[in-house]
């Protein structure tokens, strides 16, 4: 499971994302063992939007493909 | 600390916390745009009274996520902290922190605090902290970073009093530092260590030193690697202070903003909206702005007027009134529009809109090698391309800064909207095409060339530029702030900063040069500037300007012009607003009487034709031509500082007024 494969509304924890994903991704707040939301999407489903420590991000579809997460919940 | 005859003090923080709210009520009109030391970027400072007599210098720096720099403005940041260009020391910094986003704020200003500056932090939106039932112990989070912590409402001014006595009071925090470096050779970090600043000071220094890299690499984790180890062992610590001190009632959490998102970004009427309220802006655009540049053409005719009646006749009075006051008339027509731009720009940013319209356009930018992040000085360039290509430096992606600031100058800026409205009022009938006003459509077609004009060029230099280097794009990340309501006093600054500056800068140039021409239009070789003569009667044939206008005619005879324009076109290569202003002074200085730059215009005859003489090939020609000729020294400067290259501004210039030769003599062979 990754990212992209959340549906709008759902939650996940954050796993160690690959390797080479931008630091800054870190320094926004988006780091392991975090819960993350998936807020909402662009046309075609990309960029996606996510919430994590009370910050709103978004990111392309092929970014979120390289962060892992836990099995979603939520609606 | 001792009272020094004026701090310096740096106003830090994320994007969207108030910062700029917080700095105008801070300074109010005393604030400055300047350089950075070292790059030429342009930054806001301004000058708040500390107390009685202790004036003290606060600098606006940009927005950061971290104070390891992503991108050019965040690197700015650094050096400024670091006093890298040695400009002088920052006393005070003041952190700016959103209270609905602790998280994220505190991590940045952790980062701040273990560099051993003194601080004060300043946490804005106390309003919005109450709707959501957050609850900070401000006295308890002080105790622990070691520094005052104020609740301030930055929109109504509640809480401001106390920032000052804060300021003066400020101390390097007493705390060890909240962040270990570790995972590298310490004795190696403590070896760079210069005299005795803090330790992160170095490490901060170090990290961002591509010559280091190797070196870091040997403790087995490389500079990414470690700073991503920094943010992890920062968050545990905000993630403590926030447990301890802050209280909040998720059930009351319910955000407007999601629920506004949920329609604004919807894929559907996401972009119904987007294109509707872009439609709303331009047409306001020129309906709002056609009366208030009609009533300052007609003021300053009348004024003009009234000058040449009650002077006496001569040299001076015709100066005056056929040189100075089209020149200034040529400056204030273009206000109104100017402002309203920056106005609806300012709207869209203050709001938290413009991140929504970055994210919904993103996949829509991609195929022209640009991202959602090139909307910004898309958008901007309708205003001017100057700060449109200054607002590329948040960019990661050094190769998509380099490609928006290669095609900005293509956007329609409000620089070409007075020579269109002249053009498209001198030559277009005014009339409704099924119920949408001609003029208004052709005005709008323009825009819309402008804009394709720029993504053509942006997806044929992108194809280029990969042939020649292979470098890894960086992640696209954005945050999307929450939808706040504008604040009218940052809306009001930024008109008010962008257009002063604009009619301080361009005004100068302008008024310049359209007193050289009229000289240059009433004198020649054969006559020589007599000051006692009663009134300038020279043939314009046989003035200087003249002669210069029938030598390079030939070149601008195949686009249908004749040498009054060709000489407005070549004086429009300084700024294209300069070109009402030269056609006024041109063809109305053989006249004795002063009307309206339209009305002169308009009353022109073809001798060959006996027709009008501004003529709908010609007419379109123009129009053309203004779309996409490189004709703004000021853009070319700033291309060449940003871009850090004359190469690509030289380029630019040849380029885009070639195209701009050859669309528009296609256009006047086709049309005549």
């Amino acid at each position: 499971m990754n990212l992209s494969n959340l549906r709008i509304g759902q939650k996940a924890i954050v796993l160690e994302p690959e390797e080479g994903v931008s630091v800054k991704l870190f320094e926004m707040g988006c780091l392991p063992g975090e819960e993350i939301e998936l807020l909402f999407v662009a046309p075609f489903r990309d960029p996606m939007c996510f919430r994590v420590q009370g910050t709103q991000i978004s990111m392309r579809r092929s970014l979120a493909k390289r962060i892992p997460i836990t099995r979603p919940h939520g609606s | 600390m001792e009272a020094k005859q004026s701090l310096r003090i740096a106003m830090v923080g994320r994007p969207n916390t108030g910062k700029s709210t917080l700095f105008n009520q801070l300074t109010g009109m005393n604030q400055k745009v300047s350089n950075y030391p070292g790059v030429t970027m342009e930054r806001t400072s301004g000058l708040t009274k500390l107390a009685p007599g202790q004036l003290a210098e606060i600098i606006d720096l940009p927005g950061i996520y971290s104070l390891h720099p992503s991108s050019a403005d965040e690197a700015v940041v650094m050096d400024s902290l670091l006093n890298v260009h040695e400009e002088g020391e920052v006393d005070v910094v003041i952190g700016v922190a959103d209270g609905t986003n602790l998280k994220t704020c505190l991590f940045v200003f952790s980062q701040v605090l273990d560099l051993g500056i003194p601080a004060v932090l300043v946490i804005t939106m106390a309003d919005d902290m109450a709707h959501r039932g957050l609850v900070l112990d401000h006295a308890a989070l002080g105790e622990s970073l070691g520094c005052e912590v104020l609740i301030v409402n930055a929109r109504t001014g509640e809480g401001m009093e106390a920032i000052q006595p804060a300021i003066i009071r400020a101390k390097a925090s007493p705390h060890a530092p909240f962040f270990q470096p570790g995972g590298i050779h310490l004795q190696w970090l403590a070896a760079l260590q210069e005299g005795d600043e803090y330790i992160y000071k170095t490490w901060l220094r170090s990290l961002s030193q591509p010559a280091h890299e190797a070196k870091i690499r040997e403790s087995g984790r490389g500079p990414k690697r470690l700073r991503a180890d920094e943010a992890i062992q920062r968050y545990r610590q905000v993630n403590r202070w926030l447990g301890s001190f802050l209280t909040s009632y998720p059930e009351q959490d319910r955000r407007f903003s999601t629920k506004v998102d949920r329609l604004l970004v919807h894929p559907l009427w996401g972009s119904v909206v987007l294109f509707g309220l872009l439609f709303v802006i331009f047409q306001a655009l020129f309906y709002g702005s056609e009366g208030p540049m009609v009533a300052i053409d007609e003021m300053m005719t009348s004024l003009s007027q009234s000058i040449n009646a009650k002077l006496p006749g001569g040299f001076f009075t015709h100066m005056i009134t056929h040189g100075l006051m089209p020149g200034i008339t040529g400056v204030l027509m273009f206000v109104p529009q100017i402002a309203m731009l920056f106005g609806f720009i300012a709207l869209l940013e203050e709001s938290g809109y413009m991140s929504r319209v970055v994210f919904m356009m993103d996949r829509f930018m991609r195929p022209f090698g640009l991202s959602g992040k090139s909307v910004v000085p898309m958008i901007s360039g309708t205003a001017c391309a100057i700060p449109a290509i200054l607002s590329t430096r948040n960019m990661e992606d050094g190769r998509e800064r380099w490609l928006a600031i290669a095609v900005t100058p293509f956007i329609t800026c409000s620089a070409r909207i007075p020579v269109y409205a002249l053009i498209i009022g001198l030559v277009i009938p005014d009339m409704a095409l099924m119920g949408i006003n001609l003029r208004g459509l052709v005005l709008f077609g323009l825009y819309f060339l402008g804009f394709a004009a720029a993504l053509a060029a942006a997806a044929l230099l992108n194809r280029w530029k990969r042939s020649q280097v292979k470098v890894k794009v960086p992640d696209f990340l954005l945050e999307m702030p929450e939808y706040r309501w504008p604040q009218p006093r940052n809306v009001g600054m930024m008109i008010w900063r962008q257009t002063s500056s604009f009619v301080k800068e361009a005004g100068k140039i302008i008024v310049a040069i359209s007193v050289i021409l009229w000289f240059a239009a009433s004198f020649g070789p054969d006559h020589a500037a007599d000051f006692t003569q009663d009134r300038v009667s020279v043939p314009i044939e046989e003035s200087y300007i003249g002669i210069a206008g029938q030598f390079i005619e030939p070149v601008m005879r195949p686009l249908g012009y004749d040498w009054k324009i060709s000489v407005a076109i070549l004086s429009s290569f300084v700024a294209r607003e300069v070109f009402v202003g030269t056609m006024a002074t041109l063809y109305s200085v053989g006249d004795e009487g002063i009307e309206s730059i339209h009305a002169t215009l308009a009353s022109q005859i073809n001798p060959e034709t006996g027709e009008a003489f501004f003529s709908l090939p010609m007419g379109i020609s123009l129009l053309l031509f203004y779309a996409f000729a490189m004709q703004c020294m000021s853009t070319l400067v700033v291309v060449a500082r940003e871009s850090r290259s004359w190469t690509l501004a030289l380029t630019q210039f040849v380029l885009m007024s070639l195209f701009a030769y050859v669309v528009a003599w296609a256009a006047f062979v086709a049309l005549s």
